[in-house]
């Protein structure tokens, strides 16, 4: 139950935000604040839908239990509602872990395994990175050294690089 | 009341669309604009740009060959054939016209795996004749997949040797319109857009900004779903799809807010990943389309 009260006060939090962005938007003469003002009114609806979504689900899952099993999927929620992805602490000592070519080979992201790419001798996670779908990136795979691919297509882009967790060095 | 909005005006996808073609259409009543001539050539692929093409509503497509632009020519939709296609094609290039060319254009021996018609008893390929339509034209716009990069047409093996249509026409510059097929309002409003105002503003790929600035992933309604790491194992999941393999996140196009057959649904809202189909390199820079044996379960490291 609180988890419903927690949800209803974040809904009405958001519906405030976007009565107020409405009246923004009709007063606004700024076209750059505008685009801004219309970003957040979609992020805000986006996350009202979510929200919905999982109070609609949440009141199926009670109403096909019976009151002793009710305990169960509040339990499941909170299983599947881990928090958003962070890029994880890089401990001094993860960043450290040497890698082969054949180690690197076995982290391929499939049948549950992270997925690992190497670029310029470093190890890097992109399990959860929203370029590698299914561990996959514009036809490569991963588990494979791609310094050369790297440079190829994203020539001076080392910020992309930055954001990514390290998970040790090739050797 | 001068200068102000109250309510906002409406800024859906399809209000735009439509205000761009009310707009073509009110000049074009009042002689303000002229109405140009347009040749739609199809060259190797499915014809799936001009089926796609005949679900337009912003203008529709009766609208767009009656009013907005003179149809010279187009293999799938004109009544002459044979010899005399071919002559109305070659008539067509004495006056301006702008060139569409959906399917890629085929190189081996010398073009003759792409045939389009005869000419005095000559075969006339799909090569010859988008280099020779090319030259000429006052606009190009590559439509689809197959004429932006090669598309299908050009996956592995690629036995035709195809190629997109820059590769043919290095020089000139073309408005590309990828996807598989093409989005009906992706080519009328940028044929309305260069009716009235010219060229449209275009990203570094030559795709214009009106369509293909923002990325799938940033208009997902799914989006939260991956934000909280929630992810779907199977097709008819609600959840995000990444896990699935959605190439939502590397795809430049509006179909989130465009929606597809008359603007009701679209891939995600079908409960299927994003195969990346408006992305230059589809398909085999976009494969696997769909996996299953993927980073779900996290066991060991």
């Amino acid at each position: 139950m609180q988890n419903i009260e927690m949800i209803r006060m974040q809904l009405n939090h958001l519906v405030t935000q976007a009565r107020y962005d409405i009246y923004m938007l009709s007063t606004l003469n700024d076209p750059s604040m505008k685009q801004q003002i219309l970003q957040r009114l979609w992020e805000t609806l986006s996350a009202i839908h979510f929200l919905s979504e999982s109070l609609a689900s949440q009141a199926m899952t009670n109403n096909h239990l019976s009151p002793s099993q009710q305990a169960i999927p509040a339990g499941m929620m909170n299983q599947t509602q881990i928090p958003p992805i962070t890029p994880a602490p890089n401990t001094a000592q993860s960043n450290q872990r040497p890698f082969t070519l054949g180690e690197l080979a076995t982290f391929t992201g499939k049948n549950g395994r992270p997925a690992y790419v190497a670029v310029n001798g470093i190890v890097y996670d992109v399990t959860n990175n929203r370029a590698w779908a299914a561990a996959t990136h514009f036809g490569l795979i991963a588990g494979k050294d791609y310094t050369q691919e790297f440079a190829s297509c994203h020539t001076g882009q080392q910020s992309i690089l930055a954001t990514l967790p390290v998970v040790g060095r090739l050797v | 009341m001068e200068g102000q909005i109250l309510p906002p005006e409406n800024l859906t996808n399809e209000a735009i669309a439509e205000r761009l073609t009310t707009t073509a259409r009110k000049n074009l009543e009042t002689g303000s604009i002229q109405k140009k001539n347009l040749i739609y050539l199809e060259l190797n692929g499915c014809s799936g740009n001009i089926i796609s093409l005949l679900n337009g509503q912003n203008p529709d497509f009766e609208y767009t060959l009656n009013s907005m632009v003179h149809l010279r020519y187009s293999n799938s939709l004109m009544a002459a054939e044979g010899e005399q296609a071919i002559e109305q094609l070659l008539t067509a290039m004495d006056e301006e016209y702008i060139l569409a060319v959906e399917g890629a254009v085929a190189l081996k021996n010398n073009g003759l795996y792409n045939i389009i018609g005869s000419w005095k008893g000559e075969p006339l390929t799909g090569l010859q004749a988008a280099k020779m339509l090319g030259e000429k034209a006052s606009h190009i716009l590559a439509v689809g997949a197959c004429a932006t990069h090669g598309g299908v047409s050009a996956a592995k093996p690629n036995p035709t040797q195809s190629v997109g249509l820059q590769e043919v026409l290095p020089d000139k510059s073309i408005i590309k319109l990828p996807g598989c097929p093409v989005h009906p309002d992706w080519f009328l409003g940028t044929l309305a857009h260069l009716l009235l105002y010219g060229e449209p503003e275009t990203d570094n790929l030559n795709r214009p900004l009106m369509f293909y600035s923002t990325l799938i992933h940033d208009r997902c309604p799914r989006r939260p779903f991956f934000d909280r790491g929630i992810f779907a194992e199977k097709l008819s999941d609600k959840t995000c799809l990444f896990k699935l393999g959605c190439r939502g996140p590397v795809t430049r196009v509006d179909c989130p807010t465009r929606q597809w057959n008359g603007h009701v649904n679209w891939p995600i809202g079908a409960n299927t990943p994003c195969i990346g189909c408006a992305s230059f390199g589809f398909p085999d820079a976009m494969a696997p389309f769909i996996s299953y044996d993927t980073t779900r379960v996290v066991k060991d490291e």
